[in-house]
């Protein structure tokens, strides 16, 4: 049987268990009908309408996107791809407000960090979309299932967002009573409520956990949508709304979740109209939806980072900070930005992007300056230059939207100051591998932010997250416990005092604080060469509206309105 | 008539077949750089938890044991779950799902090849050294030299962003939601008697069924011309014709059949390529078959799947050579010996 077939008996099953308002006439329809029309090369004449059993005026959103979702489980992925889709079914008890990097309610309408004690108030009256009623215990057996090995339910296939969000954080977690939650904290550590609102720790149904349901193809969540068809053999995904959701309705009846691989593709198909909102626009793509009148770009800030690392553990030039600062003034950055990500991505100069509280403004990008550069070699021993491999992926990221022609710019920038660079390209999952070994000289590398606190910038990406070698600003690879994210192998001991006071500190503003200092010590000792915070970019069609760019927690489907 | 020996003979022969490929596949997949377990665990995870992965999967046994443990997998055809492209899935079951699509790219592609090749080869062969010949096996040429990779985007630009008549990807419209019960859509759209949807599907289909057929076409044209042209000039056709046979008649009844033998070995070896181009055409039309699974697996260092995956081909590719072999034995029982 088909998981096509699975999600349908999986339907009638909940129709017949969960009563009426879980039923809807809908849900037996095979043919839905796209509502906005014009689906031009699809054949379609105007006559699809009366292929839906309730009567042709069903209002379907269709959210193009370059990938499949590989499971719908959120505990078994750390894949944006896959948290588009379960954002949808699934809420945590906290969310990012749309559109922005600060915390709203979700699940729990209250809540408070004091020290290491986090309380939650939680929201009465809230239905699962298997029929069942949302209590505290319900997220107590979803933190169970991610973390706790003793739990009979445990999810052995939990992701590496399980310890990294929950599990390193929790000591306890108690419920006093069905709406109340009290968790203890290893620690003070104040990210954790932005760990709360993560995709990876959204609530799931305790009854679909203790029970027989295979959670990779089925979505028991309480949000705005339901799952109706995960139809594997077609790439897409059917959501429909849920009647019996807690806020306020979807506006739309249906979401459907696109598959177009290729970017140009995926633009032309939203162009004619075949689609409403894509992402993962390149700039060639952006142009196609540009040129066209029937569909926009929109931009926001992104919430990432794409860098080049030196890799201080492994090459000794890169340990005197003259000559990252050199290599820093002798890559054109500005160029990079504006000649090859061509208006989707700004000039980095520090690790805290600009949309985040902790952004130091007083900072700027290092210049292009090829004569300083040359200087602080010279005064660093290195004026003959040296020679260094830099590794790279070679497919486009986000952070990152043409990573060949970045290490040609780098390689032609530093042969200008004697530095010859031989570049090192290799298919993702080999360089994923290559690097976490530390067997790179420097990487270009990025990151996107899971919880939108600079935490998961300054602590993840350059703290060494073990003890190192009193006054050396670098630790050797095959340190224990050493944090390979740090693909820098940076380890200076100021920044470290500082990004530990900032994780200890739930004061707001003495933490932004903390983290411009962190900031500052970054940009001036330069164990990157900051590149770029890329911009979000989506196509919308014009029929579109009350749509937000999110850079986080998204996409927030359920308020948009269709013509 | 065929004897049962020689069938059970070439069925045995899949066993060697099968070890030598699982092991090649083995072989190169563990010689390929990236490791799985740090694809599984993600950019995220700790070396600790990277390590905990490779161990859960086995992926840290010396390579003799994972070897032996694969090859009983092989005998069993249960190829565990997939890593990454359907995390959890059971690989048997992806390749249930996929199959399908693959076979009936395949087997339309095939037929619009046998559709259009056929006649046109038997054509020039009839009309040799015409207008109508030159033009014939101008064509075949062309479609033989034209990769699939080119023809496809070059079809897609024509037919949909040009003209917009046909779509660019996808089996069926996105409004369509068919039950699978045989996972080939036009036979699905059929059974649940949606003609819409029916004929969404045909529309979208067009196009990557041309662009699979072309090579077909071309390469089965220029074979049955050939064979045709051949057979013409044998003895046996002459005294047919001087036997006060019709010409037509005698193309059909003496020529047919004795061109047909090495054209059927052509359609049965370009089976196999017809696999191979249902991949290029899968990932060009974006078309969610074995092809484009495949390729995705590898992009993802999925091991189970890409083992499946290329087991699933070489059943399919000896299957289809036996076939062959069977047809012609029949055609022709002095292949048999």
């Amino acid at each position: 049987m088909s998981r096509n077939t699975t999600e349908t008996s999986r339907r009638s099953f909940l129709q017949r268990a969960g009563g009426a308002t879980v039923a809807t006439a809908s849900v037996t329809s095979l043919a839905g009908c796209g509502g906005d029309g014009g689906d031009g090369g699809d054949g379609g004449d105007g006559s699809n309408g009366s292929n839906g059993s309730d009567g042709g005026d069903t209002t379907s959103l269709r959210y193009g996107r370059g990938a499949h979702s590989s499971t719908l489980d959120p505990q078994n992925t750390t894949s944006g791809e896959v948290a588009k889709v379960t954002n949808q079914a699934y809420e945590g008890l906290i969310a990012f407000q749309p559109g922005e990097a600060s915390l709203t309610e979700s699940l729990a309408t209250d809540w408070s960090l004091d020290g290491d004690s986090v309380t939650l108030t939680l929201r009465e009256g809230v239905s699962f979309h298997d029929g069942s009623e949302f209590t505290a215990d319900d997220f107590i057996a979803t933190y169970r299932r991610f973390v706790d090995d003793d739990y009979e339910y445990h999810f052995e296939d939990a992701s590496v967002y399980g310890p990294f969000t929950l599990g390193n954080w929790i000591d306890s977690i108690e419920a006093p009573s069905d709406y109340e939650l009290s968790i203890t904290l290893t620690q003070t550590y104040a990210p954790f409520l932005r760990n709360l609102a993560m995709f990876a720790a959204v609530v799931i149904s305790q009854d679909a956990i203790e029970g027989d349901t295979n959670l990779g193809e089925e979505m028991v969540g309480t949000g705005p949508f339901q799952l109706e068809t995960l139809d594997d053999a077609n790439n897409r995904i059917r959501l429909t709304a849920f009647d019996d959701y807690w806020g306020e309705a979807p506006n739309v009846d249906e979401v459907l979740f696109l598959t177009r691989g290729q970017n140009s593709t995926r633009a032309q198909s939203l162009v004619e109209e075949e689609l409403d909102i894509i992402d993962g626009l390149d700039p060639d793509s952006m142009q196609i939806i540009e040129g066209s009148d029937t569909a926009e770009n929109r931009t926001a800030t992104g919430i990432n980072i794409g860098y080049m690392a030196f890799n201080l553990s492994r090459v000794e030039a890169f340990r005197d900070r003259r000559v990252r600062r050199a290599i820093s003034y002798a890559i054109d950055t500005q160029a990079i930005v504006e000649n090859i990500y061509s208006g989707i991505a700004t000039q980095a100069d520090q690790p805290i992007p600009p949309a985040l509280f902790g952004h130091n403004d007083d900072i700027s990008p290092y210049e292009y300056d090829p004569d300083q550069a040359q200087s602080l070699l010279e005064e660093a021993g290195y004026g003959d230059g040296f020679s260094f491999s830099l590794t790279t992926f070679q497919n486009p990221r986000g952070y990152n939207p043409a990573p060949l022609p970045t290490a040609e710019t780098i390689r032609s920038n530093l042969s200008e100051v004697g530095i010859e660079v031989s570049i090192d390209d290799r298919q993702f999952s080999d360089y994923l591998t290559y690097t976490s070994q530390g067997s790179h000289d420097a990487t270009l590398a990025g990151w996107y932010t899971d919880n939108a606190d600079p935490d998961n910038f300054c602590y993840v990406l350059l703290h060494p997250q073990t003890d190192v070698p009193e006054g050396q600003d670098w630790v050797s690879w095959d340190t224990e416990g050493f944090n390979t994210s740090n693909n820098a192998a940076w380890s200076n001991s100021e920044y470290m005092s500082v990004v530990e006071e900032a994780q200890r500190t739930t004061n707001q503003e003495e933490r932004a604080e903390l983290y411009r200092e962190a900031a500052q010590i970054a940009h001036d000792e330069a164990p990157w060469v900051f590149i770029d915070y890329a911009d979000e970019v989506r196509g919308v069609s014009n029929g579109v509206s009350n749509y937000t760019v999110a850079a986080i927690g998204g996409p927030y489907l359920d308020a948009v309105e269709l013509e | 008539m065929v004897s049962k020996r020689f069938v059970l003979k070439r069925l045995l022969m899949l066993f060697p077949v099968l070890f030598g490929v699982a092991t090649v596949v083995f072989a190169i997949l563990h010689l390929s750089p990236g490791d799985p377990a740090v694809v599984i665990a993600g950019e995220r995870a700790s070396q600790e938890f990277v390590n905990q992965v490779r161990a859960d999967l086995g992926l840290d046994d010396p390579l003799w044991q994972q070897y032996v443990r694969f090859l009983g997998e092989v005998a069993t055809f249960d190829f565990g779950q997939s890593y990454q492209v359907n995390r959890g899935a059971e690989v048997s079951q992806i390749l249930a799902d996929r199959l399908p699509i693959t076979i009936e790219l395949a087997l339309l592609g095939q037929l619009a090849g046998l559709l259009f090749g056929l006649p046109l080869g038997i054509l020039s062969a009839v009309k040799q050294d015409t207008w109508t010949d030159h033009l014939t096996r101008i064509g075949a040429l062309s479609g033989i030299s034209i990769p699939i990779y080119w023809s496809g985007p070059l079809l897609i630009l024509l037919f949909a962003q040009f003209l917009g008549l046909l779509p660019t990807s996808g089996r069926i419209g996105s409004e369509y939601f068919v039950e699978p019960v045989t996972g080939l859509i036009l036979v699905d759209t059929l059974l649940a008697g949606n003609i819409a949807a029916f004929r969404s599907a045909v529309i979208h289909l067009l196009l990557p069924v041309i662009v699979l057929g072309i090579y077909q076409m071309a390469l089965l044209s220029r074979m049955m011309r050939s064979s045709m042209v051949e057979v013409i000039r044998q003895d046996y056709m002459r005294t047919a014709r001087a036997k006060g046979q019709g010409s037509k008649i005698t193309v059909m009844k003496h020529g047919l059949r004795n061109a047909f033998i090495p054209v059927i070995t052509v359609i049965g070896i370009q089976f196999g390529s017809l696999l191979g181009g249902a991949v290029l055409t899968e990932t060009v039309f974006e078309i969610n078959g074995i092809g484009t699974l495949l390729v995705d697996a590898i992009n993802r260092s999925d091991y189970p799947v890409v083992q499946g995956t290329v087991l699933v081909f070489a059943v399919l590719y000896t299957l289809v050579n036996l076939g062959v072999d069977l047809t012609y034995s029949v055609l022709d029982p002095r292949i048999e010996q």
